[in-house]
């Protein structure tokens, strides 16, 4: 039995379809997987409430995210799902009036615990941008910017993990006789994935997107999208998108945002199909937007 | 049909060529002048060159100057050691390590505060306070030392500043990936954003390597003249030659070797600051070949 298959009675808070199939129904490989002593929620979001001095931008968000899952995270512009994507790395730490209450965990450990090294944290848990932002150095080394600071490899591995991250984005062949040159004559949609081998490199295990197509043209879209969904479920992805076909495509479960609360969560085709709420049914269908 | 001309068109064409007209004369009152002064300099200085001005030391007003010209240059380089090295850290501090305060205002007061004030001292004050404190009241005699630190007090400020402006400008999209993938603020601030401020923070100084090697008011009080070649004897060593001393001086003096002297000083000071110029185009050609202008 698929997740699709299995019956939705909901009753809040639904779990996101829970992983590879394969490791919840099988008990040998269930035993290989070198996973199983891990919380299979690898992030989870405890009764986060997010303000900026004295406005309140986060409330109550209370969400799992399922190890090796896709989640898409939609709703209006300024309904907080960005600002609640850029909290699961510490990037609103330094934000003028930054403070928060209730938690935020990666692997049961809160993210904000003191001996929680940041750079660390954000090591674990990488992102990719709207914009692509490809460093001021040569391809080459914009692939091991990451790799460099953290010293995961030096020397002539460098070379090495440059091309299969490369390889692994699929820009290997186009820019294989170029990689000393400089990113910004690359298209956009060559830059964003250029950044993307950027983020892999550095072994993440949770990838947040930050509506990574929306500056891109339709077939770089594609080849994202294609990419995002091979990455499970070795890497747990979390994507902010405006688009709802995107949304839709790529994500097991969904999120929808609203005014900065969490007003529904569940798999993506109940989201999509069958709302519990109202105002998830009117933006989904497009009559709010 | 060709669409009747709305109303008021022809004032916004009238307007749009005034405008440019106006562009074009400030052009020109800015390229006229600097040539005017490169072009005098040159016909001055040209028809009496002779090359062993450059390998002579001054004698009186006569004979070369060779002690000036590595006067300046020691000054230079000891300008770019101490203020560079000030300069740059305090605009760093300036740009990116001074947080903001809760309520929003400008951080970084104090040390902006000092720098506004420094570069608003007329230099000759500059220069008094260092024959007051330090040639006399030190007893360091005029001397290298002195001067250095006077002019480099003069130029920490425009440093600091460009170089806070420089880094200000860097994209965000910069410090926000260095800071995903998990850099420190000081590795991404190496690797990252220095190099894309590096055409910014190299002008500035350039710029007060300039104003430097041009000075001379602080430099009267504080370096005195004298016609031997400098040694790098930091203090006590009873007078410093620079190139702006003969350029001030030796133009007053009856005599047409004192006035060629002059012209050869000014001439070779244009001289160095267009290779400072040159020098600064290709550093940032060299590091800018991945940026993204």
């Amino acid at each position: 039995m698929t997740p699709e298959e299995q019956p939705i009675k909901p009753s809040p808070p639904v779990e996101i379809a829970s992983g590879p199939p394969s490791r919840a129904l099988d008990p040998v490989l269930a035993a290989l997987d070198p996973d199983r002593a891990r919380p299979a929620h690898v992030m989870e979001s405890k009764a986060l409430k997010l303000s900026f001095g004295a406005k309140t931008i986060l409330d109550d968000i209370e969400m799992r995210f399922t190890r090796g899952t896709i989640t898409a995270l939609i709703g209006p512009t300024g309904s907080g799902k960005s600002t609640f994507l850029r909290t699961l790395n510490r990037m609103n730490d330094k934000v003028v009036g930054f403070s928060h209450q209730g938690d935020v965990t990666l692997d049961n450990q809160s993210i904000w615990e003191p001996n929680q090294d940041l750079l660390t944290l954000r090591r674990r848990v990488g992102m990719l941008f709207q914009r692509p932002n490809p460093f001021p150095m040569s391809i080459g080394d914009n692939v091991v910017a990451g790799v460099k600071a953290h010293r995961i490899a030096k020397g002539k591995q460098l070379d090495v993990v440059a091309e299969r991250r490369l390889r692994e984005v699929g820009l290997w062949d186009a820019v294989k006789d170029r990689l000393g040159d400089s990113p910004f004559r690359l298209s956009g949609g060559q830059q964003q994935l250029l950044c993307l081998a950027r983020a892999l490199a550095v072994g993440p295990e949770v990838l947040l997107l930050d509506e990574p197509t929306s500056a891109l043209d339709p077939i770089s879209t594609e080849m994202v999208e294609g990419l995002v969904r091979e990455l499970t479920p070795a890497l747990t992805i979390i994507i902010v998108t405006h688009n709802l076909g995107q949304a839709r495509r790529v994500s097991d479960g969904t999120m929808f945002f609203y005014d900065g609360k969490l007003i529904e969560h569940g798999t993506t085709s109940q989201m999509f199909d069958d709302p519990r709420c109202e105002q998830t049914q009117n933006y989904v269908t497009g009559r709010m937007g | 049909m060709v669409a009747a001309p709305l109303p008021r068109t022809r004032h916004r064409r009238a307007f749009d060529i005034l405008f440019r007209l106006g562009t074009y004369v400030a052009l020109l009152l800015v390229i006229g002048p600097a040539a005017w002064i490169l072009i005098g300099v040159v016909a001055r200085a040209v028809p009496h060159w002779q090359w062993k001005v450059l390998t002579t030391p001054t004698h009186g007003t006569s004979g070369g100057l060779e002690n000036a010209i590595i006067g300046t240059l020691v000054l230079m380089a000891g300008v770019f050691i101490i203020a560079g090295t000030i300069g740059v850290f305090a605009g760093i501090h300036l740009a990116e390590l001074a947080r903001p305060r809760r309520n929003g205002k400008e951080s970084g007061g104090l040390l902006r505060t000092a720098s506004d004030v420094l570069s608003g001292f007329p230099s000759i004050v500059l220069g008094y306070v260092g024959y007051v404190a330090l040639v006399v009241g030190l007893h360091w005699g005029f001397s290298l030392l002195p001067a250095l630190i006077i002019l480099s007090i003069m130029v920490i400020p425009y440093i600091a500043k460009s170089t806070e402006s420089a880094l200000r400008q860097v994209p965000t999209g910069y410090r926000e990936g260095a800071e995903a993938l998990g850099m420190s603020t000081g590795y991404s601030l190496r690797k990252v954003v220095l190099k894309s401020a590096l055409p910014g923070i190299v002008t500035g100084l350039l710029l007060a390597l300039a104003i430097a090697c041009g000075e001379t008011a602080p430099l009267i009080y504080t370096a005195g003249w004298t016609d031997a070649v400098p040694n790098l004897q930091l203090t006590g060593s009873h007078g410093f030659a620079y190139l702006t001393y003969p350029i001030f001086t030796f133009y007053n003096q009856p005599g047409q070797q004192a006035h060629d002297l002059a012209y050869d000083a000014a001439l070779i000071l244009v001289v160095i600051v267009l290779i400072l110029l040159v020098t600064s185009r290709i550093i940032v050609a060299r590091t800018q070949r991945h940026a993204d202008r």
